[in-house]
């Protein structure tokens, strides 16, 4: 091949460039917080988180918007997709273009119209008891208005993930021949077909939970303070502690990341699996008649 | 006399590769190549003849592939050459070198129609575009595709597929055509009726072709010499009858049609199997135990209520019935007998099994 | 089980999906075409029927930052694909395994997680205060993190990940045949790209494209938190008429804002799908 003749230069070049465009930055970041102006080297930025005001309960906050999230995407997408995939395949498309709608709508746009509707609660409801519910999602404590703007923002992401880990096995051969093995029909979906999407279960809880630790346009213009509006909200008067605090959760994301790698690992099972197909195709040579005999 | 003058004459004016003077010979002289610890080929030596259609077969690994990639430039030996009429083409790039070729599959260029993709080398070589629709067209008829000049490769089937990237391999008039196991991604029936196909036009254009294939039974109905490989070098090459009849190991014994081994020991330089008494064809022990390699057809099996043998199945396979037969020490062996004549010998009647009074091939421990 | 019982069976799970994005999608959009087409009921005679609202939205102010958004967009979008594919095709071609996985990895996590840390990381780095601004003495030679420039390369933080793993799928998908069969045909390493990489290519380099430039345009969180009120931009735009930052009556001035961008978003959309369509057909 012509490759084997010349050295791959360029790629090296190309490597090196894009390296220091995005290590550049994160380092920056972590000299910034440790050598500051007139103080010299110091991990105040660092060791001054925790105790932080606000840090834990925006943290907490995040983290169990994050949870309800997830619980709330796999409840409503699952038993819809295996369903579908199971009983109507006419409602595929279907079910696509409602999970890619969101797409259309960015997040400044959605919050729009969220505020909106929530202005009606007390502009036309405030005597019904519909209105209590109205009152209940905008709890401060625990804002339920959130987790339904991340759910519809999570869909696109989480029913793509999903849906690659379903095209790689046949739910309908999979239920099928669980049952004829005995298995109930819930059972079968249960214990057979979940856990051959686990990959796909990780990799979509993944992405939503990235998406809501660094979502920050719904939660401030709604008013509230999770994670990412606090670093803002830090940011302009402790300009060390929010860069310090971006450091970490980048940090963090990371480690998240290789957890549901090594949980999950869909990525390497795919790729063993197309590699054992590509071999198959390979050795689908009709073996020598002689051995027939042997 | 005239009769003779007659048929000699026949026989000339019928296309007689062998005598080509226009057609190319393509040569590898001792190539050898690893890919890290694995030998591809070692050592090859062969020469495909001006205008013939030689045939590479050997199982998966065996190196044929890389051969044939050496002669179109993908690949580099890491010793030997690769002789186009005599000229050492080893420094000579891909993309300059007078060889056409037909890949597995998934070859055709997506975004280009079929014609497009027949013309793409006349394109790069800024021939203007009268002539390249002119020429693109020529060879699509002359796969049987006029009619799917305009089509997309996803619009047409895995045959027509093939015939498309056939075209475009004859596209530029090259010296050498190549075919990388063209067939091997189709139904059996395309298969069929492609190799009759590519055999036909093969000896129309008279262009000398190296065919890759795993398939023992694609090599022999289409190739006029095949070279049977094995462990990155040459085991045999021959004509295909005489490949099948007269195999030169036992690796290409086997390989080449279904063989059987036969129990058999060596005495004087003969060998003594079935209670019959054999001259030995080729290599073989002085002494002991060996095998000897039988085709089913050359078995004879006859019904025999006092038979020491046993017919185990019975298959019906069109106009001959292959029996399974156990031999009087316990090892089974497969005969084929002509239909017409297996009613007498169901499964579970006893039988003689003979073998006929010619030199046989035995495998043994130091042959 | 029989297909008969099976397909209401089908439906009825794909029901709460559906009530859901009733309530969660349809409710807010709803109110954001009503809105969009009436005057705030603060407004002197309360909400009535208007298209005064869509007509403000594209002209002044409104109409320099829905520009400056399309031309910010655009323009990263553009440097992020013309980068990226030599990024992205370093990557696919490596022969060290663990490398691409971790460059995908990586991606995944950059393009999914811009916003805060990013603006954050880059205040650090090339901000008034940053630590190359000062080493380099930056400041002098005219740079500042907050113009036009200054955001094309936060943007592309997020937009070159975005674009690797856009396009890998489809470097994946040029198989080695196509070479081969080219350089077979006469092809030199020029004309195989010339003529057959990336006009197979085409499709998804554009789909990325519009991928990333509707991603630019929806970016909200970058902008807030660099502070960056020197570039005028729709997004920001909103945020200021949602929290009020609008004289009384106007109010709804964002929700036609809004609308203008799901125009945006809808028409990226609408070419996005089908170049994605033809793409996987080629490359399958």
């Amino acid at each position: 091949m012509a490759r084997l003749t010349r050295k791959p230069l360029w790629r090296g070049a190309v490597g090196l460039l894009a390296g220091l465009y995005f290590l550049v930055p994160v380092a920056a970041s972590v000299i910034f917080t440790v050598d500051v102006p007139g103080q010299g080297f110091t991990l105040d930025a660092y060791s001054g988180i925790v105790s932080a005001d606000g840090f834990t309960d925006s943290l907490l906050l995040t983290l169990e918007l994050a949870a309800a999230t997830i619980v709330l995407v796999m409840v409503l997408l699952v038993p819809a997709l295996v369903a579908v995939r199971l009983g109507a395949p006419r409602l595929r498309p279907v079910l696509e273009i409602i999970c890619s709608l969101p797409l259309v709508v960015p997040s400044v746009a959605l919050v729009s119209g969220y505020s909106s509707v929530l202005r009606w609660g007390p502009e036309h409801l405030s005597r019904t008891p519909l209105f209590q519910t109205f009152t209940a999602v905008q709890d401060k404590r625990f804002p339920f208005v959130l987790v339904l703007a991340y759910t519809v923002m999570a869909l696109p992401l989480a029913y793509r993930a999903l849906d690659s880990g379903l095209r790689a096995v046949d739910v309908r051969v999979l239920v099928e021949a669980a049952r004829s093995c005995g298995a109930s029909a819930p059972r079968a979906v249960l214990q057979v077909v979940l856990p051959n999407l686990r990959g796909a279960l990780l990799n979509a809880s993944f992405l939503t939970l990235a998406l809501v630790l660094g979502e920050y346009t719904v939660g401030a213009l709604l008013g509230y303070q999770p994670f990412a509006v606090w670093i803002v909200n830090t940011g302009g008067n402790q300009a060390q502690l929010s860069v310090a605090v971006s450091v970490l959760s980048l940090v963090v994301t990371w480690m998240l990341l290789l957890v549901f790698a090594a949980l999950g690992r869909p990525r390497d099972r795919s790729r063993s699996l197309s590699r054992s197909r590509r071999a198959g195709r390979d050795a689908a040579a009709p073996a020598p008649i002689a051995q027939e005999v042997a | 006399m005239t009769a003779a003058t007659a048929s000699t004459k026949a026989t000339t004016s019928a296309p007689d590769p062998a005598d080509s003077s226009t057609a190319t010979t393509v040569e590898f002289r001792a190539l050898s190549k690893s890919f890290g610890a694995t030998v591809a080929l070692d050592g090859l030596d062969l020469t495909a003849r001006p205008g013939e259609l030689l045939a590479l077969l050997g199982p998966s690994g065996c190196g044929k592939t890389t051969a044939l990639r050496m002669l179109a430039g993908f690949e580099r030996p890491d010793s030997g050459q690769v002789l186009v009429d005599g000229q050492d083409i080893s420094g000579v790039p891909a993309h300059r070198r007078d060889a056409g070729m037909v890949f597995q599959s998934y070859s055709l260029f997506p975004h280009l129609t079929a014609a497009d993709n027949v013309a793409f080398g006349l394109k790069m070589r800024r021939t203007g575009a009268a002539e390249r629709r002119k020429r693109a067209h020529e060879l699509l008829e002359l796969v049987g595709l006029p009619q799917h000049a305009d089509r997309f490769p996803h619009q047409l089937s895995g045959g027509q597929q093939q015939r498309v990237a056939l075209a475009r391999a004859l596209a530029l008039r090259p010296k050498v055509l190549l075919l990388d196991e063209p067939l091997s991604a189709l139904d059996a029936k395309v298969r069929v009726t492609l190799r009759e196909e590519i055999r036909r036009l093969q000896q129309e254009l008279r262009i000398t072709t190296v065919f890759v294939t795993h398939d023992q039974e694609e090599a022999l109905s289409t190739a006029d010499r095949v070279a049977v490989m094995r462990d990155g070098r040459l085991e045999q090459v021959a004509a295909p009858a005489e490949l099948y009849d007269t195999p030169a190991t036992a690796f290409v014994a086997e390989f080449v049609g279904t063989m059987n081994r036969l129990p058999g020991v060596m005495a004087d330089g003969d060998v003594e199997v079935l209670g019959q008494r054999l001259p030995v064809r080729g290599a073989a022990p002085a002494q002991g135990p060996v095998d000897v390699l039988v085709r089913p057809e050359a078995l004879e099996a006859t019904a025999d209520g006092e038979g020491r043998s046993r017919v185990l199945t019975a298959a019906f396979h069109g106009s001959v019935t292959r029996l399974t037969l156990s031999l009087p020490d316990g090892a089974t062996v497969k005969a084929d007998v002509p239909s017409h004549r297996a009613a007498t010998l169901p499964a579970g009647a006893t039988v003689t099994v003979t073998l006929p009074q010619r030199p046989v091939l035995v495998d043994g421990p130091t042959a | 089980m029989t297909l008969r019982t099976k397909a209401p069976a089908g439906m009825l799970a794909a029901l709460p999906l559906v009530l859901f994005m009733l309530v969660a999608f349809g409710l807010p959009a709803v109110a954001m075409l009503t809105g969009a087409f009436s005057t705030s009921s603060d407004a002197p005679g309360g909400a009535q029927w208007t298209t005064a609202n869509l007509t403000d939205s594209v002209q002044g102010a409104y109409l320099t930052g829905l520009v400056s958004s399309v031309k910010l967009s655009a323009l990263s979008a553009l440097l992020a694909a013309v980068l990226g594919l030599p990024l992205a095709q370093a990557v696919v071609t490596s022969r060290h395994r663990a490398l691409r996985e971790g460059v995908l990895a990586a991606s995944g996590v950059l393009a999914n997680f811009g916003g805060v840390p990013l603006a954050f990381a880059f205040i650090a780095t090339l901000g008034n205060a940053g630590v190359l601004t000062e080493h380099l003495g930056l400041t002098g030679a005219g740079w500042s993190l907050y113009t036009f420039w200054g955001l094309v390369i936060v943007y592309l933080y997020f937009l070159l990940p975005l674009m690797v793993l856009a396009i890998t799928p489809a470097l994946e998908g040029l198989r080695k045949q196509w070479r081969e069969a080219a350089q077979n045909n006469g092809a030199t390493g020029f004309q195989y790209w010339r003529y057959v990489a990336l006009p197979v290519l085409a499709p998804s380099l554009l789909g990325g494209y519009v991928l990333l430039f509707g991603s630019a345009f929806a970016a909200y969180a970058t902008a807030a938190a660099l502070g960056s009120g020197s570039v005028p931009l729709i997004t920001v735009q909103i945020a200021d008429a949602l929290s009020g930052n609008v004289l009384v009556g106007q109010g709804n001035i964002a929700l036609a804002l809004s609308l203008d961008m799901v125009v945006v978003a809808g028409l990226v959309m609408a070419v996005y799908v089908p170049l994605q369509r033809r793409s996987a057909r080629w490359l399958d």
